[in-house]
């Protein structure tokens, strides 16, 4: 298995144990990541709110050096995913909107042909790697915590434009969490936004959204929460203690990177998979695990 | 056909006779094509006459009939009692979210109105075009956009499962918003593009992008792209607004590396407000979490910019 590797950027600058988790996990299972280094920001949905044509050009490049690679491009951040699949189901739809993204990309001798995939890491674990595969390879099962699921927005949804599961009712987290020895957590708000695209704009408002999920998590008992988007990640680790405040409660949830999760059950060392980074301790979790 | 017996959990809520909204379980033989409309009127006729709930055309036109199913807003006449069967094991049905139960599955639809009528939605004709040969005249590509906006049927079921309206009563929601710009879109408006001023106030910039409002629309109105669009515009009327900031700051970064730099981002957006994050900042600092403000630029930054320009040039033409 060999991917043309888009890591994003909130994982190569504040979430740099999610950029280090997961070349741990890549290198256990055997998964060769080829980073495309020259690759562009996605654009994380704001790009397209200023410059629309922008956004396309800079992703339609991405998808056209992983086409010159012969590989399918993997990502790691479930924004990233959303933005570039989301794009390349427009180009795709689109002749005319093609047409003139490639007329930009001739420009600096380039082209988009349409045949590149885009998958996320959870996403390539389940089709590509295989469930059974992965349980094989699990040498330390998430015994003892139930683990909450989180998925956010734009590993769903549009759910025509991601086209990978039902966005309604998605299991994929849940199969994941169960294969490495795990209990999933149900809960209210696994599928909703984790507030960080207004963030910046309405902060009360985002805090509020997050602090209303990771509470709803833990008091369905889970001991952790597991999240496939490095921004979800910001707003439900980096601001729970925001979060907490605005809603009056004492949360304490810890939340793990996917690659985080998949590293602990598969063996890597877990001082190696960058806890100390987070905001809420993991320590509780570690060690019951 | 067959058929099988499917479990309907219904919220009742009647004022004058109950204290709190209550589940009432009810049992109905289903075949592939029943409809939860189809069996709700079933359950209205054959087994509790005082079900209350709201319908009319069936057929997906009207809008009457929305309602929560299984946790999420749709027209209980386009969809298939089986499916939801299939994929929840019941079918849980609720009235619409964001708005007060007036009893059992009508919601009180006063307030979505209410954000509805916030955004002047009607055409406001601009006279100069009366007599004038280009009064009616629409291009194609216009057309496309405002058609498929004026088919929104006002169900109220994005304005239900909008995200931010729960936490953000300020916000005019989803269907307002997508009506808004079905006017900037029409030639004939005398407001147009003008209509975009204000919008702040009112919550343009509260959308988290959580695309539950393209996902559960019935007829595929997709008010979250209404919306990115009228940030388009209020961006390039140079809103001064720390939305528009947020976008300028955004690509301007990129411009700069090719990648996001998180520090400038959160500084050019925030700029005083970053004294509220100070603990934060120096707590993520003493992780090591903290970005750097120095971004490299990546390789082959050069096809960078000149993607850049060659989108300016097609935003300038």
């Amino acid at each position: 298995m060999k991917y043309a590797y888009y890591p994003g950027c909130v994982a190569k600058s504040s979430a740099h144990e999610l950029y280090n988790s997961t070349a741990l996990v890549a290198e256990k299972l055997g998964i060769e990541l080829a980073e495309l280094t020259a690759a562009s920001c996605c654009g994380a949905g704001v790009i397209n709110e200023g410059d629309p044509f922008l956004n396309v050009v800079l992703n339609a490049r991405t998808f056209a050096m992983a086409e010159s690679m012969d590989l399918d491009i993997l990502t790691i951040c479930s924004t990233c995913q959303g933005v570039m699949r989301q794009l390349k189901w427009q180009l795709d739809n689109s002749p005319t909107l093609a047409a003139k993204t490639n007329e930009a990309l001739a420009k600096i001798n380039m082209k988009y042909n349409g045949k590149v995939k885009i998958k996320h890491l959870l996403w390539a674990l389940i089709e590509d790697y295989g469930l059974s595969k992965l349980e094989q390879q699990v040498v330390k099962p998430l015994k003892g915590l139930k683990v909450a699921p989180f998925y956010g927005c734009y590993i769903l949804r549009p759910a025509e434009a991601l086209q990978f599961e039902d966005h309604e009712k998605p299991v994929s987290l849940e199969q994941l969490i169960t294969v490495l020895g795990g209990e999933p957590a149900h809960y209210e708000g696994a599928t909703e936004c984790c507030g960080f695209p207004i963030l910046f704009v309405q902060r009360e408002t985002a805090f509020e959204m997050g602090g209303n999920y990771l509470n709803n998590a833990k008091q369905k008992g889970a001991g952790f929460m597991v999240t496939p988007c490095p921004l979800c990640h910001i707003s439900l680790d980096a601001y729970q203690a925001k979060s907490s405040k605005k809603i009056h409660t004492n949360i304490n949830l810890p939340v793990m990177h996917l690659s985080q999760m998949v590293g602990l059950a598969v063996g890597v060392e877990p001082k190696k998979l960058g806890f100390s980074k987070h905001m809420v301790s993991m320590e509780k979790v570690l060690r019951v695990l | 056909m067959e058929t099988k017996e499917a479990v309907f959990r219904i919220l009742r809520f009647n004022p004058q006779q109950d204290e709190k909204p209550r589940y009432q379980t009810f049992h109905v033989k289903i075949d592939s094509r029943m409809t939860v409309l189809d069996a709700l009127e079933d359950i209205k006729h054959e087994q509790d006459a005082s079900l209350t709930f709201r319908r009319s055309c069936r057929s997906g036109i009207c809008g009457s009939c929305a309602m929560k199913i299984n946790g999420l807003a749709k027209l209980a006449c386009k969809t298939r009692a089986i499916t939801e069967v299939d994929r929840y094991g019941e079918v849980l049905v609720e009235p619409m979210e964001n708005m007060p139960q007036i009893r059992d599955l009508v919601a009180d639809m006063a307030e979505f109105w209410l954000e509805i009528d916030r955004g002047t939605p009607w055409l406001i004709w601009d006279e100069s075009l009366t007599g004038s040969i280009k009064e009616s005249l629409v291009t194609n590509e216009r057309q496309q956009v405002s058609g498929k906006l004026a088919d929104c049927i006002m169900c109220g079921c994005c304005f239900s499962d909008c995200i931010s309206r729960v936490f953000d009563k300020n916000f005019n929601g989803p269907a307002s918003l997508a009506k808004i710009y079905r006017f900037v879109c029409d030639p004939r408006d005398k407001e147009g593009v003008k209509r975009v001023h204000g919008l702040v106030e009112i919550g343009l910039w509260s959308c988290t992008h959580c695309y539950f409002c393209w996902s559960q629309c019935p007829r595929d109105v997709r008010p979250v792209s209404a919306i990115s669009e009228l940030r388009v515009l209020s961006f390039n009327s140079l809103d001064p607004s720390q939305g528009a900031r947020h976008v300028d700051a955004f690509t301007d970064s990129v411009g700069r590396s090719g990648m996001l730099n998180e520090s400038t981002l959160y500084l050019k957006t925030m700029r005083w407000n970053v004294l509220r994050d100070v603990g934060l900042i120096l707590k993520m600092a003493a992780k090591g979490k903290a970005p750097s403000p120095f971004a490299r630029a990546i390789p082959r930054m050069d096809e960078v910019r000149s993607l850049f320009r060659l989108a300016k040039e097609t935003r300038q033409k």
